[in-house]
């Protein structure tokens, strides 16, 4: 079981169109999420950093349903829930179509067999059907409208910020249990229990003093509590933390990340960790992906990658996080210009024109793929990897 | 002593009573030295510059307090100057960069003609060439390409807006300049920069600094002497390397383990129990009595006093932490 992965995202890309053309078609497109694979096992939690625009808030939006993917696969607990996260069936049936009716239709039945994980319950059930591709893809999207319902409910997220995202209208114990209240869980009288529970675990206590307040009575580590709450009384499998603590005061900070760390252990529960702060995406995550320009440039456990960076981006990140000693003195972080928009980006390394170790070689060919240099230890770049010489 | 502010007292006034947002804050200012106010939100640490600089909203109400500065012709109370003598003092004697600069650009006007209104506003007989020269050396000094001066503020990135935002604090040869958050929105990376750039600056032209942050990390860097700031008062006030190793206000001590670092070896992070008390009516004796784990009878009762423990290091606190002492907070 704890090997067992709880999300996996593969080649997902995310496009916005840069400009409205009403009669051609659009040329220009805002690259947020350009081909990144991640995965996450259960109880453990992977933070994706990177500075603003970099696309790990897009990622974090794709997975719950508030953006829809533009291409790739991801998948929760073994079920692909890619044709759940978009907005409308036909998209959905062109999803399927290209990504397996197509595909296995190519193959043989000795091929179908010999596919494993995912693809293999999908070849599985392929084959079940006697190779009937509209069959297949009509039992795929069997109850989608339930499927999409269930999913959210193995999927939350925690925003930013605490002092919008929650209605200033509802009591505490309203934004709690509405989640109880859309997947009619419970009566009245039992979702009171689970909302009084939910709150004492999160270290809102004695929750009944709380239960029927205002959010604008609650201070912002309280109210990020209650967003927590909310986020959690469904049990979910993994939770995307949109920067959960980066608006909340330094002394109200560490409990609340004591907290989520704590909740995650006993919910069995994973969490995608989007964060800017390198600091403490070390204290949040056992794995980091640092992202730059809607690709991950690095990634692998945490520790090791903070104490033992590889890509130029990382490097220079980490140079320029500043250190709370001041008698420590930290490096001059190496790296030219600034962050370039990604719109219709040049087919090359995307931190080219700011690598201070950039060759010909990273020009004359596209971004590099995520090499494993170190055990675990991946790394896009030319030059780490060796491949320039 | 070029700024010394001596038990500084101004308070908000609401509907529910008055709010005590700076609270009797003791502090001196030498030129070419930098000051760091680090303290959590709504500790009252903008209130401090607003106070200084008198630009006060209608409903604050000073209560006392002086704030001596010298521009070398002797200490002038700038508490007691009328609005028409604040006006000489103020960008010329002490500037400010304001928390948010991305917005205090107008944005329907080039940015260079925004420095060159301070500039003529403070010295009028200043030719529009003159001004204009002034500019492309500011520009120059803060890093950007003169070259922009006739763009406006949309043109410009968030660091490049946060640079012309110096470079107008600097327009008219301050002798103190005052940054409140000056890099809170920005990424690390342009943080980083502008950090580099200002105190490269500072020590050119030889200007006392007063940063003001939330974040401990970026106050460590950045100033000699580090002022910790809990609910409109000063916890503690020393040189910045006594604060970081030999903190002895709790408040400080649990800030400092509190923050998590990339270096170094990953300590176990202090959480601090509570919340910071509303500065509507604060708790009676120590303000951090309530989350303090050495409070006693004493500091529920009696407020500490603000004292020079050591030279150059002032503490308010009944039971200052002593070196190598370590205090356990209790989790809630």
């Amino acid at each position: 079981m704890s090997n067992e992965l709880v999300l996996k995202i593969e080649g997902l890309r995310k496009l916005f169109p840069a400009e409205r053309r009403i009669f051609s078609r659009t040329k220009y497109f805002v690259h947020a999420v350009d081909d990144i694979s991640i995965e996450i096992k259960r109880r453990e939690s992977l933070a994706l950093v990177g500075e603003s625009g970099c696309g790990k808030t897009t990622t974090g939006k794709v997975l719950v349903g508030l953006e829809e993917p533009t291409d790739g696969r991801i998948t929760v607990e073994q079920e692909d829930v890619t044709p759940l996260l978009y907005e409308n069936e036909s998209s959905a049936r062109r999803y399927i179509e290209r990504n397996y009716v197509e595909r296995f239709s190519k193959m043989d039945d000795q091929q179908l067999k010999t596919l494993d994980g995912v693809d293999g319950i999908y070849a599985e059930r392929f084959l079940k059907l006697s190779k009937d591709g509209t069959k297949f893809i009509s039992e795929f999207l069997e109850n989608r409208r339930v499927r999409v319902w269930q999913l959210r409910r193995r999927v939350q997220m925690i925003f930013q910020d605490p002092y919008e995202s929650l209605n200033p209208r509802m009591t505490i114990f309203d934004i709690v249990s509405e989640p109880l209240n859309i997947h009619e869980i419970g009566n009245l009288k039992e979702r009171e229990d689970r909302v009084a529970e939910m709150l004492a675990s999160v270290g809102l206590t004695p929750p009944e003093t709380f239960m029927f307040r205002f959010p604008h009575e609650l201070s912002g580590g309280q109210r990020q509590r209650v967003a927590i709450a909310r986020a959690l009384i469904l049990n979910p499998s993994f939770v995307v933390a949109d920067e959960p603590t980066s608006m909340l005061d330094v002394s109200i900070r560490t409990g609340v990340m004591k907290l989520m760390m704590r909740l995650a252990d006993e919910h069995n529960m994973s969490y995608l960790y989007i964060t800017h702060d390198l600091a403490v995406a070390r204290y949040m995550s056992n794995n980091i992906a640092v992202m730059y320009l809607g690709k991950i440039v690095e990634t692998g456990p945490t520790e090791e990658v903070l104490q033992n960076p590889l890509h130029p981006y990382t490097k220079a990140l980490l140079a320029a996080v500043p250190i709370p000693d001041p008698e420590q003195k930290r490096g001059e972080p190496n790296i030219k210009g600034s962050v370039p928009k990604p719109i219709n980006p040049p087919k090359r390394c995307r931190f080219f024109d700011r690598c201070p170790y950039a060759v010909e070689y990273c020009e004359k060919n596209d971004h590099p793929k995520l090499v494993e240099v170190l055990p675990n230890h991946k790394v896009a770049c030319y030059v780490v990897s060796g491949e320039t010489k | 002593m070029l700024l010394s502010v001596k038990d500084l007292k101004m308070h908000y006034k609401t509907k529910m009573g008055y709010v005590k947002a700076v609270d009797g804050i003791n502090f001196d200012l030498d030129s070419g030295e930098s000051l760091g106010i680090v303290g959590e939100s709504g500790c009252g640490k903008t209130s401090i510059s607003m106070t200084i600089l008198r630009l006060l909203p209608d409903n604050a109400e000073f209560k006392a307090g002086s704030v001596f500065f010298d521009m070398g012709n002797g200490p002038i109370d700038l508490v007691k100057l009328d609005e028409s003598q604040m006006r000489k003092y103020r960008w010329r004697g002490i500037s400010m960069i304001f928390q948010a600069a991305m917005n205090s650009l107008n944005p329907v006007y080039k940015v260079g003609d925004q420095i060159i209104e301070a500039i003529q506003n403070h010295f009028p007989e200043t030719p529009v060439d003159k001004a204009r020269e002034k500019v492309a050396e500011l520009f120059h000094l803060v890093g950007l390409d003169p070259s922009r001066m006739d763009q406006y503020p949309h043109q410009y990135s968030g660091g490049m807006k946060q640079r012309a935002v110096i470079a107008m604090a600097l327009a008219c040869d301050p002798k103190v300049i005052i940054a409140d958050e000056p890099t809170t929105a920005l990424d690390v990376i342009v943080q980083d920069r502008i950090l580099k750039e200002i105190r490269k600056i500072q020590k050119k032209l030889n200007m006392a600094m007063i940063y003001i942050s939330h974040d401990i990390a970026v106050i460590a860097e950045v100033s000699d002497r580090i002022a910790v700031m809990y609910a409109g008062k000063f916890a503690e006030l020393a040189d910045s390397v006594t604060i970081f190793k030999k903190p002895m206000h709790p408040y400080t001590y649990g800030l400092m383990h509190a923050f998590p670092s990339t270096v170094g070896e990953k300590t176990d992070l202090v959480t601090i129990p509570g919340e910071p008390p509303n500065l509507l009516n604060p708790p009676k004796g120590c303000r951090f009595a309530p989350r303090c784990p050495k409070a006693d009878q004493t500091c529920i009762n009696e407020e500490p006093q603000y004292i020079e423990i050591e030279k150059g290091h002032f503490v308010s606190c009944h039971h200052p932490v002593k070196p190598g002492e370590v205090v356990q907070f209790y989790e809630q």
